[in-house]
């Protein structure tokens, strides 16, 4: 609708141009025409001038043709003011205004823009030194901790982010560096070098937004992100001692376990095997005792229905069974005297059967 | 036949001339002010667009609306005992352009005033509270470390480190105090404050020094701290180990003694009950197993008649 409009109006300017191009065209070409011929100060002087003039006329319109148009990219918005009022905002697109009495300003409200504390990506400076008055600060048990961030933002009101502070990056970079610094001034060192980067972001981008909204600037902050935190340089090395010597911890702790892992379930497995082991002992000599037992009551339950006869028997099968075996024997009743003289001279046959029993 | 041309020219040009003259815009980022022979003539021209004047005799001045910034320098100031350098930074607008005419005229002026004005007053308010002040804005750090203190985990215990002060105004109130406390001073130059921001804190470089090298001697004893921990953790597991194999290998000695003792004694038992019902005959059985034990397979036999054992060989007759 705006657009057709535009066109229409761009259309007659240009028409306009053409026009008075042509007639400046054709009166150049009649004046080369009858240059020669004529020669009166009539002539002579009213065409200059009317040529200047007409010269000056069109390159106005010219320009103004030029002024009048303007396109705003598809990641903006033009904020146009007519004689220095704010007057309307126009969207991506090809739009026309009135020249020398409008102007417009075009803000690129449709993009995340950025900013970086502490560091540069485009230079690559990461040397450490030249950046630290940004990224150095104090934290709340007054040590020092190196904090780089990036903010990232987006202008969600273009006319009051034009109209209401002169330069806005230098305040978004202000609030956005003492945040950073309350924020951060308000943690244990510990907490901002490890577990609390993420909870330090999410306040800091709370508390830009509250004081930025308090400036009325129209903008939104998207993200805050911590880029890198880290202890001051020369500081380093102490604190890589301290995740070394969390790593020592550790190594020292699991090979103590490792020995306990080694040594104990085996134990526990050997003394399974020694109760299995005292238990089998308990079972085998109970029964063994009890068929002893059993067989001994069997027998003397025998034996007493028949005592002498019994007794005579195993004491004879026990006899025969004793003597058969033996090479000699001697025996000597107590009215023999003079025994010894007999052994002595057999001593020598004394000798083997003593080893042979051992 | 020059004059018909030039005349109407220059009458337009005279025109726009006098049109123009008699004209002026405001923008809308924009303050104007009428002065008739430097006079101040009417109210500052706040609306912004196309107003009109009496050309020759009224000129017009103009001053930013927007909210302006202002830069303070770094500047060393002691917190009782320790020197600190301080950056702010401070917003400000032209809030009533007459006065700020009449007393700065312009921004390069109003600035330098600001500073010698917000400079004082920092340096009074920041001096007057210790260090703590200004880098903390709570307590909420004290809670916190004593909440760790009561747990009492070593792995928490390293994050403490430092000097952890109690804070009477903190970090936004000293700023509130500077902003309050130069805010009638720089109202007088027509100008609003609209706040103070500590931007920045840091060290002097002597101070800076000596936080370093304590943070490292506190890092060194932390990591002792960790090492020394790790090591009793070692000996502790070692200690159990030694505990808990003593333990199960004496409780196995233990259990397996009393089983075995147990059935030795239901054995004994089993055994006397059996033998008690005939214990001659056991006596009479055990001693014939016994001789056949004992006597050599191959030998010489030396006995007495006199012995039960030949009892019979002796008195044969008699059995």
């Amino acid at each position: 609708m705006q657009n057709g409009n535009g066109g229409d109006e761009f259309d007659a300017v240009v028409h306009n141009i053409k026009d008075a191009f042509n007639k400046f065209k054709a009166r150049q070409g009649g004046r080369g025409g009858g240059g020669g011929g004529r020669g009166g100060s009539d002539g002579e002087g009213e065409n200059p001038i009317k040529g200047i003039l007409t010269i000056i006329l069109v390159a106005l319109l010219a320009i103004s043709a030029w002024k009048a148009a303007y396109k705003v990219e598809p990641d903006e918005e033009g904020v146009v003011t007519r004689f220095g009022a704010f007057n309307k905002i126009t969207s991506p697109g090809l739009h026309f205004l009135i020249p020398w009495v409008d102007e417009v300003y075009k803000i690129q409200s449709k993009r995340l823009q950025e900013q970086e504390f502490g560091y540069r990506k485009a230079t690559r400076i990461r040397t450490k030194g030249t950046l630290t008055d940004e990224s150095q600060m104090l934290t709340g048990d007054l040590n020092l901790a190196d904090v780089e961030w990036m903010v990232q933002y987006r202008i969600s009101d273009p006319q009051k982010y034009l109209f209401n502070a002169r330069d806005v990056i230098k305040n978004i970079r202000d609030v956005s560096m003492s945040t950073m610094r309350r924020v951060v001034g308000d943690q244990l060192v510990g907490e901002v070098l490890t577990s609390g980067r993420a909870r330090i972001a999410s306040e800091v981008k709370d508390l830009m937004q509250q004081t930025l909204d308090e400036y009325d600037l129209g903008l939104t902050i998207a993200l805050v992100e911590l880029q890198s935190v880290d202890p001051p340089d020369s500081v380093k090395p102490a604190f890589n001692d301290v995740t070394a010597a969390k790593q020592e911890q550790e190594q020292d702790i699991n090979n103590a376990e490792k020995e306990y892992n080694r040594i104990i379930p085996r134990a526990k497995g050997r003394a399974d095997e020694q109760i299995a082991n005292a238990k089998a002992y308990a079972i085998d000599i109970v029964n063994r005792a009890k068929g002893d037992a059993e067989y001994f009551s069997t027998i003397a339950a025998a034996y007493k229905k028949a005592p002498k006869i019994t007794r005579r028997r195993l004491y004879l099968d026990a006899m025969e069974e004793i003597f058969s075996g033996v090479d000699s024997f001697t025996v000597v009743d107590d009215e023999v005297r003079g025994l010894l003289p007999v052994f002595g001279q057999s001593a020598g046959l004394l000798k083997p059967a003593a080893t042979s029993k051992q | 036949m020059n004059a018909k041309i030039t005349l109407p020219i220059a009458g337009v040009v005279v025109a726009l001339i006098a049109l123009y003259s008699c004209t002026y815009t405001v923008g809308q980022w924009q303050i104007a002010i009428i002065t008739q022979f430097g006079k101040i003539v009417g109210e500052p021209i706040l609306k912004p667009g196309l107003h009109f004047k009496i050309p020759m005799v009224q000129d017009v001045r103009y001053f930013d609306r927007r909210i302006l910034s202002w830069d303070g320098e770094p500047s060393l100031i002691p917190t009782q005992g320790k020197y600190i350098l301080v950056d702010t930074t401070a917003r400000w607008r032209i809030s009533d352009p007459r006065k700020f005419i009449e007393t700065v005229q312009n921004e390069g002026r109003a600035e330098r005033r600001i500073t010698s004005i917000l400079e004082g007053k920092t340096k009074n308010i920041i001096t007057r509270y210790p260090l703590v002040d200004t880098v903390r804005n709570t307590n909420a750090i004290i809670e916190k470390v004593k909440k760790r203190e009561t747990q009492k985990s070593d792995e928490d215990a390293e994050m403490v480190t430092g000097e952890i002060d109690e804070v009477t105004v903190g970090r936004e109130q000293l700023q509130g105090m500077i902003t309050t406390s130069a805010r009638p001073e720089i109202n007088e130059l027509g100008i609003e404050l609209i706040d103070v921001l500590i931007r920045r804190v840091a060290y002097e470089p002597s101070v800076e020094k000596k936080v370093f090298s304590r943070m490292i001697s506190e890092r060194n004893r932390i990591a002792e701290k960790i090492r020394s921990v790790g090591k009793g953790e070692k000996a502790k597991i070692q200690g159990k180990l030694n505990l808990d194999l003593k333990t199960i290998e004496s409780r196995a000695y233990r259990t397996a003694k009393k089983l075995r003792g147990d059935a030795e004694g239901q054995a004994t038992k089993i055994y006397a009950d059996a033998l008690n019902q005939a214990p001659e005959f056991y006596e009479f059985t055990k001693t014939l197993e016994a001789y056949k034990k004992t006597m050599p397979e191959k030998g010489r036999f030396l006995l007495s008649t006199d012995s039960r054992f030949f009892q019979l060989l002796k008195e044969g007759g008699r059995l």
